[in-house]
């Protein structure tokens, strides 16, 4: 999930400037990877999404090693993301904690609903991502893999003074949570890449 | 016996660190301005840094508790009270900050956790005899002397840093770092010093003094739950700092201290109405700030002590919304429970029906969840999941 790569580069870049040999050489932020215009497997591979340019996969091994998670960026985590839920298992969470952590981003379970897992992505921001202010803005039906899903739209002020907006697409199918999750900068990001981000929900298909 | 004797030694712990009220006299008077050099630099930055916070997004900008809060500054700010600024901040922390210029930055978790006014007027007479007595200068000053890893995580939490011209301007960042530090962060003598002026002040300004005394019992409680919760040491949080005065004595200190600046026929009031009135229209948000960080301890101790004045569907609202969010085994039940009881309430927002339709609708209580969602739909008809709500209805 990016809002855990956005604090991590906020929080800490002092610790990993130190550590070229990571990620790919650079300042130690490397490890983006380049997704073409045509349909690619994402997160545990459950999932096949079509993106309609070129985008950027953000390395999954210096921040994070849930295989049902993936991050894309245009811009760079703090302008863009597009995250990837693949099928999550109930009892996971989205972001890899400690146990002994106060504050714990929910897990995920089978049995909920929309409202719950919009719930959890909230959380997810304010335990995560900095966010002071987090308001859904709507939560309204949307098929969604077939499946009768949910559509969040939101908006956030962050502790980096920054405002964004999101928008989560998703469904519970089988016990497991499907979800792709866009959040930009409220200015200019956001309406940038949200026809890329509509074009890979409507694209997405479980495989 | 045993309990007797490490009563008596505690005792004596406190009796030599304990500093009396009436010893402590302000080092400023009104209008003061920087002196020397080390002084004036400082302020030249933090004049920068206030600048930097009183434009922030971040701050609660209701202008009837902007006025109570400079009001509250301008009774037990002492000498300098009309040279005081004050800042709310929307930070679910449980903090405050004075700037040695003379502002000081309330932090809205630390407004939730206030059960009166004489609580909040004591962080503040505190925060204010920091200024009073000068102690950023003299911890500056002593932090330079040292440059150890202290002082910079004190830079860090922008007590000196706007002197060291590394504040980062990150309001949060500074809220992380302060829960703990900020309220340990001066060394035994200057805490000390406040609290005994802080007491002082609050006496003087007609507030029941023994109140700081409960704000400390407040924060032991809070950290203590909080951590069992996530089955660790409370004390690991305070053992990094172990320079610094240990809570327990502090509060020994402060019920000491409240007791010695009382003075006789003199009554003194909380102002608990007052309290509530004055953040009866932001509590909602505060709460809802405080429990969506899923942290069950901490959001659990906060909703009960507040609960001691009377439970209402607000709290019961938010007693379930800890257990759906904790989420571990039961936990599903306990929220239901919570909401149904909320609901009972006349005050019960609508998010409190909202959640006990659905806790209903996973119970496969289908009918009763429909009319608690219809309830919902009526008191919010414009909420922003009420597509949703009615498709859950109708389906």
């Amino acid at each position: 999930m990016r809002v855990l790569y956005r604090m991590i580069i906020g929080g800490a870049a002092l610790a990993l400037a130190g550590c070229s040999s990571l990620g790919g050489g650079g300042l130690g932020f490397g490890g983006y990877s380049l997704i073409r215009a045509k349909e690619v497997r994402v997160g545990n591979n459950s999932l096949a999404v079509t993106p309609p340019r070129e985008w950027n996969r953000q390395s999954t091994i210096l921040f994070d090693d849930i295989s049902t998670v993936e991050d894309w960026t245009q811009n760079g985590p703090y302008l863009d993301t597009i995250s990837f839920v693949t099928g999550m298992r109930d009892g996971k969470a989205v972001v890899r904690q400690r146990r002994r952590d106060d504050r714990q981003v929910p897990t995920f379970r089978s049995n909920m609903t929309a409202p719950e897992v919009a719930s959890m992505i909230e959380s997810l921001f304010r335990i995560r991502g900095g966010t002071v202010d987090f308001k859904t803005v709507s939560l309204m039906p949307r098929p969604f893999l077939g499946a009768a899903g949910f559509q969040q739209d939101f908006e956030h002020l962050d502790s980096d003074e920054v405002r964004r907006k999101g928008r989560a697409v998703g469904a519970v199918i089988d016990g497991r949570l499907y979800l792709i999750l866009f959040d930009a900068t409220a200015s200019h990001y956001y309406g940038a890449s949200l026809p890329d981000y509509e074009a890979i929900v409507r694209s997405a298909r479980r495989v | 016996m045993g309990g007797g004797i490490a009563a008596a030694s505690l005792t004596t712990g406190v009796a030599q660190a304990r500093i009396r009220p009436n010893e402590m006299v302000p080092l400023i008077g009104p209008g003061y301005r920087a002196q020397d050099v080390d002084e004036k630099g400082m302020w030249q930055q933090m004049e920068r840094v206030e600048e930097e916070i009183s434009g922030s997004n971040l701050l609660i900008k209701d202008p009837a508790l902007t006025r109570y809060l400079g009001d509250l500054i301008g009774r037990v700010g002492g000498p300098a009270a009309r040279d005081m600024r004050i800042y709310l901040a929307r930070i679910p922390e449980f903090n405050a900050v004075m700037f040695p210029t003379g502002f000081t930055v309330i932090f809205s978790g630390l407004l939730l956790r206030m059960r009166n006014e004489a609580q909040l007027a004591g962080v503040i007479a505190h925060e204010s005899a920091h200024f009073l007595r000068k102690h950023q200068l003299r911890q500056w000053r002593d932090l330079k002397r040292k440059t150890d890893i202290f002082s910079i995580l004190a830079m860090g939490a922008g007590v000196a840093g706007g002197a060291a011209g590394v504040y980062a301007g990150d309001l949060v960042r500074l809220a992380e770092f302060g829960t703990i530090l900020s309220l340990l962060r001066y060394n035994r003598v200057l805490e000390a010093e406040a609290d005994a002026m802080g007491v002082r002040l609050l006496a003087e300004a007609g507030y029941d003094p023994t109140e700081m005394s409960r704000t400390w019992a407040q924060l032991i409680g809070e950290l203590d739950l909080s951590a069992k919760y996530r089955r660790k040491r409370r004390d690991r949080d305070f053992s990094i700092f172990s320079t610094h005065p240990n809570p327990e004595a502090r509060m020994a200190d402060l019920k000491i201290s409240a007791a010695e600046a009382k003075q006789a026929g003199r009554s003194y009031d909380a102002f608990r109405d007052r309290y509530l009135s004055a953040t009866a229209n932001v509590r909602p948000t505060l709460l809802d700030d405080q429990v969506k960080l899923n942290d069950p301890g901490a959001s659990q101790y906060v909703v009960n002590t507040l609960a001691k004045d009377g439970w209402n569907g607000m709290l019961r609202f938010h007693e379930g919304e800890i257990w759906r969010l904790r989420n571990l085994k039961g936990d599903e039940l306990r929220a239901g429970q919570g909401y149904a009881a909320a609901v009972l309430y006349a005050d019960a927002p609508a998010d409190a029906w909202r959640w006990h339709g659905i806790m209903l609708m996973k119970a496969g209580r289908s009918a009763e969840a429909k009319l608690a969602l219809a309830r919902y739909l009526r008191m919010a008809p414009t909420a922003p999941d009420a597509a949703f709500v009615r498709q859950m209805v109708a389906g």
